[in-house]
């Protein structure tokens, strides 16, 4: 399948996106911002409608968008006015309503749009590959250096922020960093099912260790086995592939519950079975 | 470094009089145009352990937070170790702190050791690894509060009173001068308390830490404490723990708990 060059650039393109996605999904997780995940990556919907509309890149738009919607739940939200998740359920939906209302009145409702609610490796440019590459690395490099301070953060905010660590910069960088992973991840498996990156692969690490940094191996194992035989499936069966890779995942974290070391049952249970 | 020079030049040097730590004077708070503190002047001597009493929702929490720049008062002055709120911001790492209550996820996969390790990241610095001096920080931290032998741990399998011992001895891995603790023995059964207690007086004086400890607890401050500050909003006694303790006004002022208890008082 590597012969076709729509496969090496999903491939290239896939790998550093889960590479990004899964180090992400370990602070996604801990800090419970899944539902902001989904919350950004929905809203992506509006920039790629607002993108069609005004003749931009519709990945570009939705990147700016997407930001934007993010910066401003996280304004919101830390304001104290509002509860996150309220804050994230009224932009998100009012995102797409506003998507959907442009693409109509712009008369742009093709086919097109369906390939950026579920992704299509054929609509991968090279321009789209190092896009992925660049922002994938990005996101790794955030993380990888403030590790430690984000990490502080996501246990124990209060007393990070009496020690002096800048809370909000770490907070407002984790969700422009999760805004621009998934934008570049919405090309491969769509928006719909763009956050389910940046919840299972930490998720599956999370049975599996009490150690944050096997957690963050497992987590990227899951992300990148996930993409690459998910990506070889949808290929090999001809079905939609960010479906495939995101049942791929999720059969990996299937198989994390049942090994899981805090449900030992589980284990029993399977060799009795088995 | 300039920046060490400050709290290091105020500790040495030679001083007629003790040492005030920290001082405030005349500090008013408001809070969503609620005032949450008012006029409290109080200072706390080198090396002492000053106890916060009051009722629930009397401003001990906003007070701390005073102290450690968090919260800046709308009237008054604070100083600690000689310095405003807006220069103590480098000094941090001097003071260590304790919140009311971490609501940390059990789950979370750090073990004791990364969660002292935490406690110095403000020092390490962003895009820095841990160097051999601050594991060595580390783990002589995790020893002075006795939990050697369980670095490894999930900091969420350690019992209540060890996880408070953990949160310890990540206030102390820097050069502490200050500890700041918020109700640090809450929920904790009264062995595990008296543990907690008899640990902190040992390194207070090995350490020479200027100790400043909230509590709801009369009792518990009353053992322990070298003076005893009581606020319920504006302050209404200071001094030793007896004459605190043998204060009439100290019934009024928890006379306002029992009323608000009993829904007479007005809501928080």
């Amino acid at each position: 399948m590597l012969r076709y060059a729509f496969m090496q650039k999903a491939l290239l393109g896939g790998i550093s996106v889960a590479l990004a996605c899964s180090l992400l999904s370990f602070f996604v997780v801990t800090r419970r911002l899944a539902f902001m995940g989904m919350g950004i990556s929905h809203a992506a919907f509006g920039g790629v409608g607002l993108g069609l509309a005004a003749g931009l890149d519709p990945t570009w738009a939705a990147g700016g968008f997407c930001v934007a919607v993010a910066l401003g739940i996280g304004w919101l939200a830390r304001r104290g006015r509002m509860h996150e998740d309220t804050t994230i359920g009224i932009l998100f939906t009012s995102a797409m309503a506003l998507g959907a209302l442009v693409v109509s009145l712009s008369h742009h409702y093709n086919l097109d749009l369906m390939s950026y609610l579920f992704g299509s490796v054929l609509a991968m440019g090279w321009k789209d590959v190092a896009a992925a590459a660049i922002l994938s690395l990005l996101a790794c490099l955030f993380i990888g250096g403030f590790f430690k301070e984000l990490l502080f953060v996501a246990f124990d905010e209060e007393t990070a922020a009496a020690s002096g660590l800048p809370v909000r910069f770490s907070y407002y960088g984790l969700l422009v960093t999760m805004a621009l992973v998934v934008v570049v991840s919405i090309k491969l498996v769509g928006i719909i099912l763009a956050s389910a990156l940046l919840v299972i692969p930490a998720a599956t690490g999370l049975q599996l260790s009490r150690d944050y940094r096997l957690v963050l191996l497992m987590a990227a194992l899951n992300g990148l086995a996930s993409m690459v035989l998910g990506l070889w499936l949808s290929y090999a069966a001809d079905v939609p592939p960010g479906a495939t890779i995101v049942m791929v995942m999720f059969g990996f974290f299937l198989a994390a519950l049942a090994i899981s070391p805090r449900r030992p049952w589980m284990l029993r249970l399977l060799r009795r079975g088995g | 470094m300039r920046r060490t020079c400050r709290v290091s030049e105020f500790f040495s040097g030679e001083s007629p009089a003790p040492r005030r730590v920290i001082e405030l004077r005349g500090v008013w708070v408001e809070r969503d145009g609620r005032t949450v503190l008012e006029d409290i002047t109080f200072s706390v001597e080198e090396g002492t352990f000053l106890g916060i009493i009051g009722p629930n929702g009397a401003g001990k929490t906003t007070l701390l937070k005073v102290m450690l720049g968090l919260i800046r008062p709308q009237r008054g002055e604070v100083r600690v170790m000689g310095m405003a709120p807006g220069e103590l911001r480098h000094e941090l790492h001097h003071i260590g702190y304790m919140p009311q209550q971490v609501l940390f996820d059990p789950l979370f996969p750090v073990s004791v050791f990364d969660v002292v390790m935490m406690g110095r990241a403000c020092c390490i610095g962003p895009l820095r690894p841990p160097s051999r001096r601050d594991r060595e920080a580390v783990r002589e931290s995790i020893r002075a509060v006795g939990l050697e032998g369980l670095e490894k741990r999930p900091i969420g399998e350690l019992s209540g009173g060890q996880q408070r011992r953990a949160f310890l001895a990540r206030a102390l891995c820097l050069e502490t001068r200050i500890l700041l603790l918020d109700e640090p023995t809450a929920g904790l059964d009264v062995p595990a308390q008296e543990d907690f207690l008899a640990l902190l007086g040992r390194l207070k004086k090995e350490r020479e830490l200027t100790v400043v400890f909230v509590s709801h607890d009369i009792s518990v401050l009353a053992r322990h404490a070298d003076s005893i500050v009581c606020i319920n909003r504006t302050m209404h006694l200071h001094g030793s723990p007896q004459e605190v303790l043998g204060s009439e006004r100290l019934h009024e002022v928890y006379r306002c708990e029992f009323d608000f208890l009993a829904g007479k008082g007005a809501a928080r």
